[in-house]
């Protein structure tokens, strides 16, 4: 009965194997398990090796008996792994659970103050329409700033701006039209530039602040109309604060143009048909133009026979203001946290 | 300039815009006289009418305020609580009742003043909006009749326009130029003034003129008047001034106002029995002499400025203010009239020299009508014969030596054609420059030569009347075009790209850009700034001493900045105590300093410069996760934000150094100068502990100002690096040094001993980092430990360990040699 004898023994391998596995508590239990029956040196392989004696003849059928028994014990082995690892995946994810209701880690965005927002935005508009951006110092001389202008010393013009001196041939400039002056000494018509930046008045109270920003376009060519300009501001204001608003011209006076125009434009808000930011009116003045005094081409070195022009000049803070519905211009130098964070980029 | 729509009606037939001001209105603004208000007296007066006070009793509940009970004439009693003093039982006074509207928006409702109802108010002056100053009510005549309304009963039925009238638009600063730009723009025929004298003039005048300084005034005209009254002025003329917010003096002073206000011309009345000698020159002051003007101001003058005088004195500074040696007062008989031109320059800068704003002044300096100015004399004379008696001389004075010539003005419709951008029509440019009063003469077809009014001296160049004809046309005719391009727009300029993209960067990390004043307060900057040189170690421009603004509005904005960093640390605390714990600002701006320029330059002499600054200011400790870490301090923040600011500008090779001389706004142990190319650009740091104290900052605060400029000169070109395929190796060091010892400085050194071994695979570190600091007694006094992680990597093959920790030995041996460290 030798034969009966390694078979009882597999079949006792086999039930005490199936037997140890049921009772594992976790994989790792388990695949130790698997080591001790199913591994190199483990029950199986004795098994195996006492079938190295049997007669040929009987080692088929044997070897058939083994692997049946090997395979349902890899199978009842994968049957209990595999809900072990449920059962451990279950425990797992249960215990990573997170409160995700918890903040994260802090990450507000940024954001660049609203008057450079409209700088930028303005430049780029004007850039489509092949517009260069000049910069110029703040402290100017006055020549630039006003003699080179179309102002010389006492001229009533004076009166309308207030000036900060620095001493008695330098002011804070008090407008970006010095600017002007400078490309057009500097760079050969035609040309189209803007040019943006911080200007001076020595005037304070709640709606005008002394340091404040302006930006001021030029065009020079040899044939510039004022229907030019208007189709440019035209342009300008639907690109800015929306197509189909209608742009209007008053006659005005600037020193440096002539003919002068105040440009108004269809309130964004009440699309011209009249509310509390235009007064009833339907109607927002944005700012100045003209064309260029024969006079500025003059002090620039330019013949006024050859050249014509047309500028313009926005107030930034004036312009977001509208857009922006800002109603307090405090609010544009206290820098306080909760009104910069309101123009993320 | 308040202009009277009554007024108006006497030169030009405005009737039909009684009822609809407000397109005459809309009419002035379109052509460039913008229209700041209309205030209607009919409608501003309803439900203000004359009461009677019955009974003047005290409030029971506040001694300073009265108890009145009123009478308004339709048998209603009302109370009514008043504060002002100066009335009592018996008045009569003016009431306005509840649903009338004063001046400001200033709704008058029934309500109850400290416990107490009250019906209405007792009005002052000031409250009506006819004068602007005066406290007490207005107390009316005894025989005002009780319940008439007030606009009726004061004559106050005139439209009044508020007009803002542009520097170059002189003519349109009185009624009668008014009239004559309305005229035009309406094609209405506009009257004279009435000039004729009731009385026949008297004998010859005996008063001399005499012109001196003719440069600075060409004209002089003027006229005796003997035996006048001077006395208050009748209720119409008085009304009139009023309303455009003249005060009414005597008879003689107000009509020189009034013809002023009529007709533009400044008028001024000599009280010729003061006067010594029987004659006036127009000259230069005597240097040093000094004057007395009308209000009794004493002034120096220095022999610039254009005088009236008598035989020995100044008597007036010409078209600004007469004296009190020669003005008109209640005792005058005989007055010596004055309607001159005076050069709009000398006016100008007599004016500024010693601050005057007059409304004589005013227009002289905006230019008047040169040729007005007898006009003017007959207009007023005429008037104080009417209104004060007397008797005009026979002859006006009138001295013009040589009249101003008008300038002819040659321009051709093509011309303004290709600069308005429509076709103009000889018809339409004719019937205008008619209207306007211009005279002119065809040379071909198309082309004129034209000679404006002299009223409008504005008009001068082509230019001039080029603006003239489209502003008459209407702004409205102006079709809208877009100039053709056919050059190639030029780039835009550096700087600006440069900012913003360092604007756009930082935003993009988060920060938020802030904006400041451009000046601040000389205290505020020195208490801040300390010692400029600290600022100068570090690489940044700045002078010891402020760029001062000559006129500052006040003190706290009087310097130019030398630093953004005030202003922004102002800005951090304005937040910290706003309840914002933690934050994060930045600036992008111009600091500002002297500089001498050599004299070959353009302008010799002192000059400013003006250097572009990052700054910023971070404040509180971010915590990682519900507070789970120790904050960060904000200077580290400011320090890893830089970099990648740095890194995204595409800046390699920056380096760290800590400071000696720096800022002394700085933490002494907790500040580091970032360098580039071998120049220290700016520092960042923590704001000083005591200064932190002082403001009750009660978080840390870390602060950074960088020359950008010099940050952007040396932002790369992104261009393609390649990286390797194969793994990476780390290797960990741990390194004990003296606590003083720059733990970045090390980190350097191990880069910088990598190069020398290039030959033996040096190239393959491809970082150094810090992971770990610590100090503790194992580590003797005053040591730390920093562990570094070099990360070995080659771009052509996988590394072997034995190379490798060759490689890492003798780096590790170089670092050693060149530092006080030792190998853990």
């Amino acid at each position: 009965m030798q034969s009966s004898g390694w078979e009882g023994q597999l079949a006792e391998i086999v039930r005490e194997a199936e037997a140890a596995f049921l009772l594992a508590s976790t994989s790792k239990d388990l695949y130790e398990l698997k080591v001790k029956f199913l591994g190199k040196s483990g029950s199986f392989q004795g098994v195996m090796k006492a079938m190295g004696a049997l007669p040929p003849a009987e080692k088929p059928a044997a070897g058939k008996l083994v692997n049946e028994a090997k395979q349902r014990l890899e199978a009842r082995y994968a049957e209990v792994e595999a809900a072990l690892k449920a059962k451990e995946l279950g425990e797992r994810l249960a215990a990573e659970s997170l409160d995700l209701t918890l903040p994260g880690t802090a990450w507000t965005p940024g954001a660049q103050h609203p008057v450079t927002l409209v700088m930028d935005e303005i430049a780029e508009i004007m850039s489509r329409l092949g517009y260069a951006v000049r910069t110029g110092p703040l402290i100017e001389s006055d020549r630039n700033n006003f003699e080179a202008l179309n102002v010389p010393k006492d001229h009533p013009a004076r009166d309308m701006q207030d000036t900060f001196y620095i001493d008695e041939h330098h002011v804070l400039r008090t407008q970006t039209s010095p600017i002007q002056i400078r490309v057009m000494e500097s760079e050969a018509p035609p040309l189209r530039v803007v040019a943006p930046g911080a200007v001076f008045r020595c005037d304070a109270d709640v709606s005008h602040s002394p340091n404040f920003h302006q930006i001021e376009g030029l065009c020079v060519d040899r044939r510039v109309s004022m229907a030019d300009l208007k189709g440019t501001i035209s342009f300008f204001v639907g690109e800015f604060f929306g197509r189909g608003l209608k742009t209007r011209f008053r006659p005005s006076f600037f020193p440096f143009t002539e003919p002068s125009a105040e440009m108004d434009c269809q309130c964004p808000l009440c699309k011209g048909k009249g509310c509390r930011m235009c007064g009833q009116s339907g109607w927002i003045e944005i700012g100045g133009c003209g064309l260029v005094h024969p006079n500025v081409f003059q002090s620039a070195g330019l013949d006024p026979k050859q050249w014509q022009g047309f500028a313009f000049g926005f107030g930034i803070e004036r312009m977001a203001i509208i857009k922006y519905g800002i109603t307090d211009i405090r609010l544009y130098t206290e820098n306080d946290v909760r009104f910069l964070k309101q123009f993320p980029s | 300039m308040k202009i009277s729509l009554k007024w108006l009606q006497d030169y030009v037939d405005l009737a039909d815009f009684f009822a609809k001001p407000e397109e005459l209105a809309r009419l002035l603004t379109s052509a460039g006289l913008e229209v700041e208000s209309i205030s209607d007296q009919a409608k501003q007066f309803q439900h203000v009418v004359v009461g009677h006070i019955l009974e003047k009793g005290v409030h029971p509940n506040a001694d300073r305020l009265s108890l009145c009970q009123v009478s308004t004439g339709d048998g209603v009693v009302h109370q009514i609580v008043c504060g002002a003093q100066n009335h009592k039982s018996g008045d009569r006074v003016v009431v306005a009742l509840p649903g009338a509207i004063l001046p400001g928006d200033f709704a008058i409702k029934q309500a109850k003043v400290r416990g107490v109802e009250s019906g209405g108010m007792l009005c002052s002056e000031k409250e009506l909006g006819l004068s602007t100053e005066g406290d007490g009510i207005v107390i009316l005549p005894s025989d005002a009749p009780v319940g008439r309304g007030f606009a009726e009963y004061r004559g106050l039925n005139d439209v009044l326009f508020e007009i803002k009238v542009t520097p170059n638009r002189a003519d349109c600063l009185s009624h009668r130029g008014l009239a004559l730009e309305i005229g035009c723009l309406l094609g209405r025929e506009v009257r004279a003034p009435k000039t004729e004298l009731r009385r026949v003039a008297g004998a010859a005048g005996d008063v001399s003129v005499e012109i001196q300084a003719a440069d600075l005034g060409p004209r002089y005209a003027g006229r005796l008047v003997r035996r006048v009254k001077v006395g208050p002025s009748p209720d119409w003329l008085r009304q009139r001034l009023e309303n455009v917010g003249l005060k009414s003096i005597n008879n003689v002073v107000d009509i020189t106002n009034y013809v002023m206000m009529e007709l533009g011309q400044p008028m001024h009345a000599f009280d010729t029995r003061e006067l010594r000698g029987r004659g006036l020159i127009v000259a230069r002051a005597v240097a040093g002499e000094s004057f007395v003007t009308l209000d009794g101001t004493e002034l120096k003058l220095d022999g610039t400025e254009l005088t009236i005088r008598d035989r020995e004195r100044t008597v007036a500074l010409a078209g600004v203010v007469g004296g009190k040696n020669s003005g008109v007062s209640e005792s005058t008989t005989e007055i010596f009239l004055e309607s001159a031109y005076f050069r709009p320059s000398a006016v100008r800068r007599t004016l500024r020299k010693f601050g005057f704003e007059t409304d004589s002044g005013y227009r002289f300096s905006r230019g008047v009508n040169p040729e007005g100015a007898r006009l003017a004399l007959d207009r007023a004379t005429a008037l104080v014969v009417e209104i004060a008696g007397g008797e005009a001389a026979a002859e006006a004075v009138d001295v013009y030596p040589s009249p101003l010539e008008r300038a002819e003005i040659r321009v051709s419709l093509k011309w303004m054609e290709e600069r308005l951008g429509y076709s103009v029509e000889a018809h339409d440019f004719e019937t205008w420059m008619k209207r306007l009063g211009a005279e002119f003469r065809v040379l071909t077809p198309g082309d004129y030569l034209v000679i404006a009014p002299s009223h409008r001296p504005d008009l001068l160049i082509d230019a001039d009347l080029l603006e003239e004809f489209a502003r008459l046309q209407g702004y409205d005719r102006i079709p809208e075009k877009l100039p053709k391009l056919d050059t190639a727009p030029a780039s835009h300029d550096a700087e600006y790209l440069g900012e913003r993209r360092a604007r756009r960067t930082l935003a993009g990390l988060g920060i938020l850009q802030a904006l400041n004043y451009a000046f601040l307060g000389d205290r505020a900057q020195k208490e801040f700034v300390g010692e400029a040189r600290g600022w100068r170690d570090v690489g940044l421009h700045m002078d010891d001493e402020d760029v001062r603004i000559l006129n500052p509005l006040n003190e706290e904005i009087n310097v130019m900045r030398r630093a953004l960093t005030p202003a922004l640390y102002r800005n951090a605390l304005h937040n910290f105590r706003n309840g914002e714990r933690v934050g994060r600002l930045f600036e992008i701006g111009r600091s500002f300093h002297r500089r001498t320029r050599a004299r070959s330059e353009k302008f010799a002499g002192t000059e400013f410069g003006e250097e572009s600054r990052v700054a910023f200011c971070f404040w509180g400790g971010e915590t990682d996760l519900w507070g789970r870490k120790e904050a960060a301090p904000p200077a580290m923040r400011l320090k890893s934000d830089l970099e990648s600011f740095l890194r995204a500008l595409g800046v390699t090779g920056w380096s760290w150094r800590k400071l000696d001389s720096k800022p002394s706004v700085a933490h002494p142990g907790q500040a580091a100068g970032l360098v580039l190319r071998g120049h220290l650009v700016g520092f960042i740091a923590t704001v000083h502990p005591l200064r932190l104290e002082e403001d009750k900052f009660r978080t840390p605060v870390a602060i950074g100002e960088l020359a950008l400029a010099s940050i952007l000169e040396v932002a790369g070109l992104r261009r393609f690096q390649p990286f390797s395929a194969f793994p990476p190796v780390d290797r960990d060091v741990a390194l004990v040094m003296s606590r003083e010892v720059s733990a970045g400085a090390v980190a350097e050194s191990f880069q910088r001993a990598a190069k020398r071994l290039a030959s033996e695979g040096g190239d393959w570190l491809r970082s150094v980092e810090i992971f770990d600091v610590f100090e503790g007694s194992a580590l003797g006094d005053g040591k730390k430990s920093v562990a570094y992680r070099l990360m070995f990597q080659s771009l052509e093959a996988s590394l072997d360990d034995a190379r490798v920790n060759s490689l890492r030995d003798k780096i590790v041996q170089d670092v050693c040699s060149a530092h006080d460290v030792a190998v853990r």
